[in-house]
């Protein structure tokens, strides 16, 4: 009886919402959403002899529903809330389900002027301040196997490289007639961590995020904008005497320029930070003091080339980021490769029961392994998977140039991307030598449909990222590590709408680095020699089913793994199979 | 904004962040960490035929490629005394790397050659020496010492549970630690904690030093025969101030360690064979009557008037059997050479 008393308002509730979702109710309550039915079915590979402790295979999924609710009250008002219900596969109804409010967020405009977001917010500036970059391995990622990244940024809710913070955000602009056209004013107050009990009589400080830009169309063609970020902690929140103050300065100057044919951009970005620790409330009337106080700056210019048509893109820039500058924002990595992440997917491995490194497959399709938090100090990298800009453009101590290039061709017959930097360090790491690093990358997709005339779809793509890292001087600290991911795919449709789809990912590392540890406040405490002659693969076959354009159903198997040449004990490999039906509503 | 106003504007950036970084490197040498170790100069023992009761000293040089930990061992070899000595550094500089003649456990040095190694973690280099102690130093230096070579001293006061069993609290000369007597504190009380204590007068109203600068250094004596698990020596440290050492001739033990006085206390589980050199620094005694508010407990070391050592251990007869395992055991924890030093503890010194 009491089963069925559950039962009845969760089927009513997804019965009505889900009727609701297409009779779209009335203008002041609107539905709309996201399902995902999803199982996997992972298995060590018949190869594999030296691991008899893990399950031959396991099985998992889920199915849930994403419903946002979208209440306008009055005109310029809008409640937005989102609600998960998730169902794992394998639990009884009931208590394998879980219902969370996944979002919520209330968002207007006052006197048409002023506007207000409240809740949960995804908030991006400049490159420096406050920017979500992508992640490792994913920017010439193949059609294939995007599903999974769709998944790991909606899961990790990653959006267009915005941060999510949950606080209150305001923008307004100004019009003028003389001097400049316009100035437009955002600020923001979030909370990202909230004060939290670190043992019975201690706890931790709220930590707030704030900041604000300012933006202004001198004229047509000078755009200045400038961004101000600040990281800090509230010590009176919590019983520590100790707290964060990380503010971010950034200016820019963008100058732009429109022909007929093409189009030129040059910005100019320069910028500093500070970043101290704070210690209040002495004993014996000792006065506040700082510590681990670090200032860097940055200087960014870029020259951007675009063909009306779409057709070629050029970027060409010059970097240099000081080896202090720090803006938890901006360098705060999407990948937690803490030692308290572990894989999903057999977590341990070999008959020594050891913990089982993040592979190429993992950061691929493992979402928990993934990041939401700021951090106010550096975070751990792998530089097999990036060693040259872990945390992108921000990455401290960098100076050299970078080129990136795209083109489309005009009928649609490929599309190429072209990517390379060259940098160094500004100073060294645990020697004077610096290191130097070379990135080329690039990718080509070819639509062989339009060559060949036909209706159905028949695309080829391949694409290669090679990063090399070298340090000379003294033997005991020379560098020379390399990193070669390739990829390659090919989607055919059969009928209409079903394509048969195969995939090759592979990376290859080898040569030796110098893995940097840092102290809880970001100093470098050691330096962990590391030799790597390591390949991971991920073949993957599968079969989709396009209904229409976001709701697709999709069968995958993948047989993937890693060889490592020198230790040949931690080679393993694994099968999954995979299904997944999407419908985004 | 034309061509030239960027150019500009670009150059003096470049020259500005140039001159941002100061430091070579960041983070801790590579070299240090990773390089091959090698001694670029090899250990030098200076002065190796020391007179230690005439205060000489013997101090080590040596150099390194990089900072390593490092060990100097001293072996005495009729005693089998040790000393050790460590760091971490690419140096080991005379002038701060110094032994003045004490060991770091006992037993004492005594005149006496010794062996001298000096070994590095993780590398196979030992370097090898050998010195010749001439004369040992003197361990009565300090602000206040009692070794019971004269006999009991005259003020003391020595109480014990007569109704015990075998008990000691006497001189003995059989196995002292220094010179030809120490206090024997033992026996067998089955039924209750308390065996005895010994009370001495003490006054060290010279002393500058504060609390954490002040040591007693206490030699202790038990065996393994037969070992009482529960045993234990309690210290008494008094400062009062009023109150006369003997103010109540009807009782064998001092006036000076009531609960409403200012007395601090620290115990001493005794569970070793052999003697031991137990220092312990002043400021980490306790409070015997922390929550009492007529007391000032300002731990004042030029206050100190008196000192009880106490024989304790855990009860184990069928009236109080807290530790039924010892029942019938005797109880061992003599003493000797007690000593108060200021600065270092007795074999630091």
């Amino acid at each position: 009886m009491k089963r069925k008393l559950i039962q009845l308002p969760v089927f009513l509730a997804i019965f009505f919402s889900t009727f609701g979702l297409h009779a779209q109710m009335n203008e002041n309550i609107w539905f709309d959403g996201f399902s995902r039915s999803y199982f996997t079915r992972d298995a060590l590979d018949k190869s594999l002899i030296d691991d008899t402790i893990s399950a031959r295979n396991t099985s998992s999924g889920y199915n849930l529903l994403d419903l946002n609710t979208h209440v306008n009250p009055i005109q310029n008002i809008e409640i937005f809330a989102q609600l998960r219900i998730r169902n794992s596969f394998g639990s009884f109804f009931g208590s394998g389900t879980e219902i969370n409010v996944r979002q919520l967020k209330a968002k207007g405009v006052i006197n048409n002027k002023i506007r207000f977001s409240v809740g949960d917010l995804f908030l991006k500036q400049s490159k420096f301040t406050l920017y979500n970059y992508d992640e490792e391995l994913s920017v010439y990622e193949n059609d294939m196997l995007k599903f999974y990244r769709d998944i790991i940024h909606y899961e990790n809710f990653y959006n267009e490289n915005r941060w999510r913070l949950q606080g209150i955000q305001t923008d307004f602009s100004f019009k003028f007639d003389r001097f400049i056209r316009n100035l437009d004013i955002d600020f923001f107050v979030t909370r990202p961590r909230g004060s939290f009990q670190i043992n019975e009589s201690n706890y931790s400080s709220d930590l707030i995020y704030s900041g604000g830009s300012i933006l202004s169309n001198i004229n047509k063609r000078l755009k200045l904008s400038t961004n101000y970020v600040n990281l800090f902690e509230l010590s009176s929140s919590g019983t520590k005497n100790i707290s964060v103050r990380n503010p971010v300065y950034d200016i820019s100057l963008i100058h732009r320029y429109n022909s007929e044919n093409y189009h030129i951009q040059q910005t100019l970005q320069a910028g500093f930070s500070k970043r101290y620790w704070l210690h209040t409330e002495l004993e014996n009337a000792v006065s506040d003091s700082i510590s681990n106080d670090t200032k860097g700056m940055y200087f960014d210019l870029e020259n951007k080339f675009s063909k009306q048509d779409s057709s070629l893109f050029l970027t060409l820039g010059f970097r240099y980021v000081d080896p202090n500058f720090r803006s938890a924002g901006a360098q705060t990595r999407r990948l937690n490769y803490d030692d308290i992440n572990r894989n999903t997917i057999y977590p341990f491995y070999t008959n020594m029961s050891l913990i089982r490194p993040p592979s190429m497959f993992d950061i691929v399709t493992d979402d928990q392994l993934y990041n939401q938090d700021l951090s106010s100090v550096l975070m751990a990298f792998n530089p097999i998977y990036s060693n040259i800009l872990p945390y992108g453009d921000a990455t401290p101590n960098r100076i050299g140039f970078h080129m990136k290039a795209i083109m489309n061709n005009k009928n649609n017959l490929f599309h190429a991307k072209f990517n390379s930097g060259f940098f160094k360090e500004a100073i060294g790491q645990g020697t004077s030598d610096k290191r130097k690093f070379g990135l080329i990358s690039g990718l080509l997709k070819i639509n062989l449909h339009e060559f060949l005339n036909w209706q159905k779809k028949l695309t080829i793509s391949a694409s290669s990222e090679n990063e090399i890292t070298q340090r000379g001087g003294k033997d005991v600290s020379k560098i020379n590590f390399f990193s070669h991911h390739t990829n390659a795919s090919i989607n055919a449709e059969l009928i209409k709408k079903f394509f048969i789809q195969a995939s090759y990912k592979q990376l290859n590392a080898k040569g030796n680095e110098f893995v940097t540890q840092r102290d809880n406040y970001g100093n470098i405490s050691y330096f962990t020699l590391t030799d790597v002659d390591q390949k991971d693969h991920m073949l993957s076959v599968g079969m989709l089913y396009k209904f229409k354009k976001n709701l697709y159903a999709k069968l995958n198997y993948s047989w993937w793994g890693m060889t490592s040449f020198d230790q040949n004990y931690l080679n393993y490999k694994y099968n999954r199979l995979l299904l997944i039906l999407s419908v985004k509503l | 904004m034309n061509i030239k106003t960027n150019l500009i504007f670009l150059l003096v950036l470049i020259f500005s962040f140039y001159s941002c970084t100061k430091i070579e490197f960041e983070g801790p040498s590579i070299e240090n960490l990773y390089g091959d170790f090698e001694i670029i100069k090899s250990l030098e023992t200076i002065n190796k035929n020391p007179s230690f009761l005439n205060n000489e000293q013997v101090s080590f040089h040596c150099e390194f490629n990089k900072p390593v930990k490092w060990k100097i061992a001293i072996l005495g070899l009729s005693t089998n005394a040790y000393k050790e000595i460590t760091g971490f550094s690419e140096i080991i500089d005379s002038n701060t790397i110094i032994w003045r003649g004490g060991p770091s456990e006992l037993p004492f040095f005594s005149a006496e050659e010794c062996a001298i190694q000096l070994t590095f973690e993780n590398e196979v280099d030992t370097i090898r020496d050998t010195i010749n102690i001439v004369s040992t130093k003197s361990y009565e230096n300090g602000i206040w010492f009692e070794g019971f070579e004269d006999g009991l001293p005259d003020e003391g006061l020595v109480y014990y549970n007569t109704d015990g069993g075998g008990m000691t609290f006497s001189l003995g000369n059989d196995n002292p630690l220094l010179g030809n007597y120490y206090f024997k504190m033992g026996g067998r009380v089955n039924w209750d904690w308390v065996l005895g204590n010994i009370d001495l007068p003490v006054n060290i109203n010279d002393v500058s030093q504060n609390s954490d600068n002040l040591f007693i250094n206490i030699g202790i004596l038990s065996d393994l025969e037969d070992l009482h698990t529960g045993q234990f020596i309690n210290i008494l440290i008094s400062e009062e101030t009023v109150t006369p050492f003997n103010d109540n001739l009807s009782n064998n033990a001092s006036d000076l360690f009531e609960s409403t006085m200012e007395v601090y206390k620290m115990k001493i589980p005794v569970d070793w064979n052999g003697w031991k050199m137990k220092s312990l620094r002043y400021s980490d005694f306790e409070p015997v009557s922390p929550n009492n508010q007529d007391i000032n407990f300002n731990m004042n070391p030029n206050d100190i008037r008196a000192i009880r050592i106490s024989c304790q251990a855990c009860p184990s007869s069928a009236g109080n059997p807290i530790c039924p395992e010892n029942f019938g055991k005797n109880v061992r924890a003599d003493i000797d050479h007690i000593i108060f030093t200021t600065n270092s503890s007795l074999l630091d010194q």
